[in-house]
């Protein structure tokens, strides 16, 4: 078994760029949920890549995730839930130089967001997209998710969840991303890692973070999850740009109930980035936000 | 004013052939409002494109026609029955004992029938059986006794991509044209000032770009699409993002987050689009972020009559969406109010940081008309940004985007391009943007959004504009597209000695209603109101906020626009009882 040290190691604290994304408002997650690493490795990323708070822009869900909108000193956008997709990518086409973050939780995302989801990744949108997967909804007091195990115990159901679950790497893999990573919130430095290349790619970024919620999905604590973790580096002929090797990878994961961990499949080869397309503005060196000024149509006028 | 209705079958050719007639007879200077009627198929079934066209301002819309150009029997039969007696049919049909009964009613309503076996002559030009329209072109022409360059120009521009097309249909229009004997022209042109000649979702297109737009999403949905497709063409000359989404959803909440972001985005839907943008509606009020959405109205309830026209969404647009707060529905009359009410509509979304629902309907939407080309007059931008946000006293990082003020309208600025952050919160929050679920900081953020009302109203919206003379006779209430049947219906009542009045509102809400006070003061309990819809949706908001007011109430749910027959035979009634 491969039982890691479960301690954070805080490598950045004291670098005043993570200073500058905290703030005084008071963390409202229940003690030991994964949410705290997830923000810590969050502000780890930027601080580490030098994004200040003129660089990018976070946009949330609904969700306890969600609920870090107002706890972190950024630029933050707080919407509805199952739609911070589509909204995360209006944030982005106004501002393509920015570096746009979307989060965004399990039921939010393969339920009433599903079909945002697949049209990000067929968009493949220049999205960081952080997918909290805590196998429930937490924030409405832990009813299963479409990704909560078969027979796992959640509210709102006569004990047992009754129905198989999707697995979203499957799902994902599916669609063709340019980018998927996974990562796990008790593993705060990988994560940071994770977040980092999400930042470097090119396009549709979709790291699924494995969060471990303890009061609603009390069956999938941490070593629930170290048992189940396998590293990426230490599967033997896997080539992270291989879409078969993907593919392989994550029918095996939902197979055997394993998760590989790490950036688990780029795309480099392959051009579908939403705003590489834009054919229309092409050697464009401005950003819609600054481009807000009339347009004279009068001579279109004077010809119709 | 004459009328020209097209009739035949549903894709064949009757819009192409009916737009190449009213930019011809726009070419040669006449006013001109086309109507066309299909059912929401691609092929098959009756379809109708009526061209009025005048010599001076023409508005409204008229169920008869002068000349009816029959392009299938069907057409023919089903259309005759509009066409005045002494008017011209024209057509082609080969099997004349097919049409016996028709052609005795022609005889006996003294209606001239210009003919000649089309199709066959087509096909012996060297065309397919389509290019017989243009034979039928031809003869119309010379029917309206108008020179032949300006309908072969329309041809060239119509057609002018494929050569050797063009060149039949040039022929065969050219031919049409000959075998019609000399007429004198039913209507001389005169001078006019220079027209354009657009429709209603051109118009927001265009003035959508006038205005800054930068980025639009949309789904493809009746009779909205047309935005869509405009805006994609025009897309590189003006370096556009233009976005099919995959459901409405998605598109309102790409222009919500761009909006968010600094920029100007814009969608446009139809009812059933609209219900599902709801829910980012409500998320647009509470993190008072802009939004404009263009709302073109079709018969429903769910899909309804898709390719018919109504007002019948005015509920809908001041009601939609949960919990409370400010928003604008604008409505727009005609194509060159739709280019300028888009700006007005980005400029007071922005200036009051309020969703501003901005009301078209089918008939606006996808019909063509003239409007004067100074008319179409270009507003500055207004954006009411901040480059230094204030920020709150104990949490100097944030910027206080939810300020308290006089007015409710609090700092706004681009995030990412200010020194202080930006937190738009969809929970309730105090002005900096954290959240709160403390009754007193929640009840006055809720009261700063609602009280953003008063300012809009005093200083924002487009005013109600009166049309016609002081005390009149009998006054009507109503927004949209009545105001077109409204003024024709005023000049021809006018001239039978009749005053007819009308107040229309480009605003529907806030309600202006010093207007309405006015109004009253001069005809009392002679004020009706007109409405496409079957409940009076607009007169129950004026009533709300001004008390009983309507004397009766001309309303109209069938899907088509009003005529001016059917308004003039409600003011005759009305007057005689
Ligand atoms: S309920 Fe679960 S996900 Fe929500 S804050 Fe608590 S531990 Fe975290």
């Amino acid at each position: 078994m491969n039982i890691k040290n479960t301690q954070h190691t805080v490598l950045y604290e004291k670098n005043t760029l993570v200073n500058s994304y905290e703030t005084q408002e008071k963390i409202t997650w229940c003690s030991g949920c994964g949410n705290h690493a997830i923000r810590n490795a969050l502000i780890d990323a930027l601080a580490l890549e030098n994004l200040t708070q003129q660089d990018v822009i976070l946009c949330y869900d609904i969700g306890c995730n969600g609920n870090e909108a107002d706890k972190i000193t950024a630029n933050t956008l707080h919407g509805l839930h199952g739609r911070v997709l589509p909204l995360a990518a209006g944030v982005k086409l106004a501002q393509p130089n920015t570096v746009v973050i979307a989060q965004a939780g399990d039921g939010a995302t393969f339920s009433e967001g599903i079909g945002h989801l697949v049209h990000a990744v067929r968009s493949d949108y220049p999205l960081v997209f952080l997918l909290h997967n805590n196998h429930n909804y937490a924030l409405t007091t832990g009813q299963p998710s479409a990704l909560t195990p078969c027979g796992a115990k959640r509210s709102a159901t006569d004990g047992h969840t009754p129905q198989r679950p999707l697995h979203p790497m499957q799902l994902i893999m599916s669609l063709e991303p340019s980018f998927y990573a996974r990562g796990f919130s008790g593993e705060r430095e990988q994560l940071t890692e994770l977040i980092r290349h999400g930042i470097h790619h090119h396009g549709f970024a979709c790291v699924e973070v494995l969060q471990s919620c303890p009061t609603y999905a009390k069956e999938a604590d941490n070593s629930y999850y170290w048992e189940r973790i396998r590293q990426i580096e230490n599967r033997t002929h896997y080539d992270i740009n291989s879409y078969a090797d993907a593919l392989i990878l994550a029918h095996e994961d939902a197979k055997n109930g394993t998760f590989h961990t790490g950036v688990l499949y780029t795309n480099t080869t392959q051009k579908s980035e939403y705003l590489h397309y834009q054919s229309t503005r092409k050697d464009l060196s401005t950003e819609p936000w600054a481009e807000v000024t009339p347009r004279d149509v009068s001579p279109l006028l004077a010809r119709l | 004013m004459k009328r020209i209705l097209i009739a035949g079958e549903s894709g064949g050719g009757i819009v192409s052939t009916g737009e190449i007639v009213a930019r011809a007879l726009k070419n040669l200077g006449y006013w001109v409002v086309t109507e066309r009627e299909f059912p929401s198929l691609i092929q098959g079934g009756h379809a109708s494109y009526s061209v009025s066209f005048a010599d001076e301002p023409l508005y409204g819309l008229s169920q008869r026609c002068d000349i009816l150009l029959s392009l299938s029997k069907i057409g023919l039969q089903s259309f005759l029955p509009r066409l005045i007696d002494g008017g011209y049919l024209v057509h082609g049909y080969e099997r004349l004992s097919g049409i016996q009964p028709e052609l005795a009613e022609c005889e006996r309503r003294r209606i001239q029938v210009v003919h000649v076996r089309s199709r066959e002559k087509a096909m012996e030009l060297g065309g397919t059986e389509l290019v017989k329209n243009m034979i039928l072109l031809g003869m119309l022409w010379k029917t309206l006794g108008l020179p032949l360059p300006a309908l072969e120009s329309e041809i060239t521009q119509q057609f002018g991509s494929k050569p050797a097309l063009l060149a039949v249909d040039l022929t065969c229009a050219q031919w049409g044209y000959s075998a019609v004997q000399q007429q004198k022209s039913l209507l001389p042109p005169t001078q006019n000032p220079p027209l354009s000649l657009l429709t209603g979702n051109h118009a927001i297109a265009l003035g959508a770009i006038q205005a800054g737009v930068r980025l639009y999403a949309a789904y493809p949905m009746s009779p909205s699409t047309g935005i869509l497709k405009h805006l994609a063409e025009y897309a590189d000359a003006y370096n556009l993002i233009v976005k099919q989404a995959e459901d409405e959803i998605t598109a309102v909440s790409l222009v919500l987050g761009a909006n968010y972001a600094g920029t100007r985005a814009l969608t446009a839907t139809s009812g059933g689009g609209f219900d599902l943008m709801t829910e980012t509606l409500s998320l647009a009020m509470i993190t008072e972020t802009p939004l404009v959405i263009v709302l073109c109205q079709r018969p429903g309830p769910a899909t309804g009559l898709p390719t018919w026209t109504a007002q019948s969404d005015v509920h809908l647009a001041l009601y939609a969406g949960h919990g409370e707060g400010a928003r604008v529905v604008l409505s727009v009359s005609d194509p060159a109010d739709s280019f300028t009410l888009i700006q007005t509509a980005l400029n007071i979304s922005e200036q009051a940081q309020v969703p501003v629902i901005l009301l078209s309907e089918k008939q606006i939407c996808e019909h063509l008309y003239t409007v004067e080309t100074s008319s179409l007059e270009a507003f500055p931008i207004e954006r009411n940004l901040t480059a230094e946000p204030p920020v709150a006293a104990e949490k100097p990082t944030h910027g206080l985007r939810y300020q308290l003020t006089e007015s409710g309208i609090s700092p706004r600025w681009v995030p990412t391009k200010a020194p202080s952050v930006f937190c738009a919160n969809s929970d309730e929050h105090t002005p900096d943007g954290t959240l709160t679920e403390d009754a007193s900081v929640a009840s006055s953020m809720y009261k700063k959004r609602i009280q953003k009302l008063n300012h809009i109203r005093d200083h924002l919206i487009p005013p109600p504009e009166y049309i016609g003379p002081p005390e009149p006779n009998i006054a009507f209430i109503g927004f949209g597209s009545n105001k077109n049947i409204m003024q024709d219906v005023i000049s021809l009542m006018s001239i039978k000695g009749v005053q007819v009045g009308y107040l229309h509102f480009p605003c529907l809400s806030p309600l202006d209603t010093k207007a309405i006070s006015t109004l009253q003061e001069q005809c009392k309990g002679r004020i009706h109101l007109i409405e496409g819809n079957a409940t009076g949706q607009f007169g129950q908001l004026i009533e709300q906020h001004c008390g009983p007011l309507f004397r009766g109430k001309l309303l109209k749910w069938d899907g088509r626009p009003f005529y001016q027959e059917e308004v003039i035979e409600y003011i005759e009634h009305y007057i005689n009882s």
